[in-house]
């Protein structure tokens, strides 16, 4: 079941296409990552897809629903960490978790399962804005994963994380994968994307270059940076 | 090098104003300015008539000496609020933490290039209006050259003086109370004999050595100011630790709101406001133009052959009318992006400041009103001016919040939006402060007609706010 089906998607900054002519279908229990150079269109193209910014053209439906008519029942069924990590200044991390359960209408929800998880104890009676930029990125992390959501919009979720942490959000995602969830990632880290992806879009000047099937890839004895390097340069 | 970022930094503020204004709002707004320096020159004889010449020119500079104040301070302390608003912006006044340029050097290069976009955004399009009016009304074209030169000075020394205080402020809040009033008590003190500007007196008397004043006090100014910077500045930062999570007793204590807005978003937006202390902030805004009118309502009684006394109503329509700082100032405290991930629409993050705005800000403006008709001797107009005061603030608030939504400052800047915004909030103002002025002389039928125009105001205020979800509902937080 195709839980994202994008249609000539464009997406016009005055004189820029940021987006032309985009078409992309992502399957329920899919990890599928969006790679490409800065300024491709991959954080563009996330905004249209989870309704944070609207499209010139085209259409999107997101697990069924048409994301322009639907932006809020789209947004309770699914989670998002976007690029810049931009959790509420004045609000600790347990009040961030308790608000986004609140608001999200969830019942008994896993705050100090994801305290524990992101090692967030430590902030405790701290205030977002005082944290480092890798405390921030927890603090969204952990947000979004409280949610329970079906399907994940994550842009760039490894920047500003130490390694132990990296390697724990990774191994979480393929868990949440393997029970059935779907993860929509972008980075420009292909090394994540190699271990993690099932299938990988590269996408250059706002249009998808090539769709691949990262086992296939690993068949064929290539891997993304090579495949990348081919495709951007 | 110097010039090259001077020039850069202009583009930059013409970049950075289209981008939270539209080109268009921005770009007219030096056509509105020559519309008004037009109608000044159209109306000097009236204006003369009616003030007195000296006291018609005295006004004419205190307004561009509070000017040059208030575009400096919102130059010097503005990113911060951008910041709030926007996320992070990068600004070449923030090189020397990568570069290797001094914090001194760039921000003295940042005073001029606001002296040169101010010139040219608003003093020469005045002067142009000017220059037309003269045409038409037969004003001496050399007078008016030599007026608008000795505007310029005093706009400047204004500048001057927000720079000043900037660079007090980067070392402590106290050390720029402290300059601040020393400054102001030796220049009060230097024009103690003179016009209220040295670039005025040298207007009126043509004396040299007041236009060599009149450069010389800003140049001095800006020095001690450019002086003061420093290299390694410390942000002062709130609390780093020790706050108590309270999210949720906030949600119970907002429960009963949960019909007009969302109480998780109002809780969240509730302990913002307590914990960036934004409420002493909106106090401290709301005594300025009080302080202003204030002395508005000395000065007119000095110069005008009748009295005038501004009463307890009329305060009541004009703290009513600040209550748009109350409202604008809530959409500074953060940044609204993280509801962008949420099933939030702009019109709940609306609908709840308001909610704030009418349950917890309300105590500024009645402290204010109350203390005001306290001392005035006026307690039994008091409840009069209170209802005219929360009527004007419910209109004037929701308007605000349904034309400007969260980005109140930003919009403000569109020429457009504030032409709206003068139109809708000064009709209603004028026809009230007149009202208010003639309570002395027909008690019933001035209670009469402000009833009648709190009423219309109501109903507008109910509309206004019926139309908050149409409007932002779609809109997005980017």
């Amino acid at each position: 079941m195709a839980v994202i089906e994008a249609r000539e998607i464009t997406k016009q900054y005055d004189d820029v296409a940021a987006l032309k002519n985009v078409d992309l279908v992502i399957h329920e229990g899919e990890f599928f990552g969006l790679l490409g150079p800065n300024g491709a269109g991959k954080t563009t193209l996330l905004k249209i897809l989870t309704g944070q910014i609207r499209m010139t053209s085209g259409e999107a439906q997101i697990l069924g629903m048409n994301i322009e008519d639907n932006v809020i029942d789209v947004k309770k069924k699914i989670a998002i960490v976007p690029e810049q990590e931009s959790p509420p200044s004045f609000l600790t991390p347990r009040e961030v978790l308790e608000m986004v359960a609140s608001i999200r209408q969830i019942k008994n929800p896993d705050t100090e399962k994801w305290i524990n998880f992101f090692e967030l104890e430590a902030m405790e009676g701290r205030v977002c804005r005082n944290l480092s930029r890798g405390q921030k990125q927890k603090v969204m992390l952990a947000a979004a994963f409280i949610s329970n959501a079906k399907l994940m919009f994550l842009d760039e979720p490894f920047i500003n994380l130490d390694p132990i942490v990296q390697t724990k959000v990774r191994d979480w995602l393929v868990q949440y994968v393997n029970k059935g969830g779907t993860v929509f990632l972008n980075t420009h880290l292909l090394e994540n994307a190699q271990r993690l992806c099932d299938r990988a879009a590269i996408i250059h000047n706002g249009k998808i270059q090539s769709m691949i099937k990262v086992k296939e890839l690993n068949n064929q004895n290539m891997n993304l940076e090579e495949l990348f390097h081919e495709i951007i340069l | 090098m110097n010039r090259l970022i001077l020039w850069r930094m202009l583009q930059e503020e013409i970049r950075l104003n289209t981008s939270f204004a539209s080109g268009k709002g921005f770009y007219s707004f030096p056509i509105l300015v020559s519309i008004s320096g037009f109608l000044a020159i159209a109306f000097t004889d009236e204006m003369i008539s009616d003030m007195g010449y000296l006291e018609y020119l005295e006004v004419l500079h205190f307004g561009i000496l509070f000017y040059g104040v208030f575009a400096g301070s919102l130059a010097f302390f503005g990113n911060e609020f951008l910041e709030k608003i926007f996320g992070y912006l990068g600004l070449i006044i923030g090189l020397p933490t990568t570069q290797p340029i001094t914090q001194r050097k760039i921000t003295l290069l940042y005073f001029v290039k606001e002296f040169i976009f101010y010139s040219f955004f608003t003093l020469i399009p005045a002067f142009i209006g000017g220059l037309i009016g003269s045409y038409f009304y037969g004003i001496n074209l050399i007078s008016l050259i030599e007026f608008s030169i000795s505007l310029s000075f005093s706009f400047l020394t204004g500048l001057a003086f927000a720079y000043l205080i900037s660079s007090l402020y980067r070392h402590s809040w106290k050390f720029s109370v402290v300059g601040g009033l020393i400054t102001l008590i030796i220049y009060s003190l230097s024009v103690t004999n003179t016009a209220i500007t040295p670039s005025l007196e040298w207007y009126l008397h043509k004396d040299p050595i007041f236009i060599f004043i009149s450069l010389i006090n800003p140049l001095i100014i800006s020095f001690c100011a450019t002086i003061l910077v420093t290299d390694y500045h410390e942000e002062v930062t709130i609390r780093t630790i020790g706050y108590q999570d309270r999210l949720k007793e906030y949600i119970g204590k907002f429960s009963w709101a949960k019909q007009i807005s969302n109480p998780t978003i109002i809780s969240k937006e509730r302990i913002d406001l307590q914990r960036s202390k934004t409420g002493t902030k909106m106090f401290f805004s709301f005594a300025f133009p009080l302080g202003i009118l204030t002395f508005m309502n000395w000065f007119i009684d000095k110069g005008l052959p009748i009295q005038i006394d501004f009463n307890t109503i009329f305060y009541g329509v004009m703290v009513g009318f600040f209550g748009t700082m109350i409202y604008s100032w809530l959409n500074t405290i953060d940044s609204p992006t993280f509801y962008s991930t949420l099933p939030v629409t702009v019109s709940d993050v609306v609908r709840a400041r308001l909610v704030l705005f009418f349950t917890i800000t309300w105590w500024i403006p009645l402290l204010f009103l109350s203390l005001i008709s306290y001392m005035s001797s006026e307690i039994n107009l008091l409840p009069i001016g209170i209802i005219v005061m929360i009527t004007v603030g419910m209109y004037i608030v929701n308007y605000t919040a349904w034309s400007t939504g969260l980005r109140t400052n930003s919009a403000l800047f569109d020429a457009i939006i504030f032409l709206k915004f003068f139109i809708i909030s000064v009709p209603p103002m004028i026809a009230m402060t007149i009202l208010s002025l003639a309570i002395s002389y027909s008690v019933s039928i001035v209670l009469i007609a402000l009833s009648c125009i709190c009423g219309i105001l109501a109903l507008f205020s109910i509309f206004f706010y019926n139309r908050i979800e149409v409007k932002w509902q779609n809109e997005t937080f980017d």
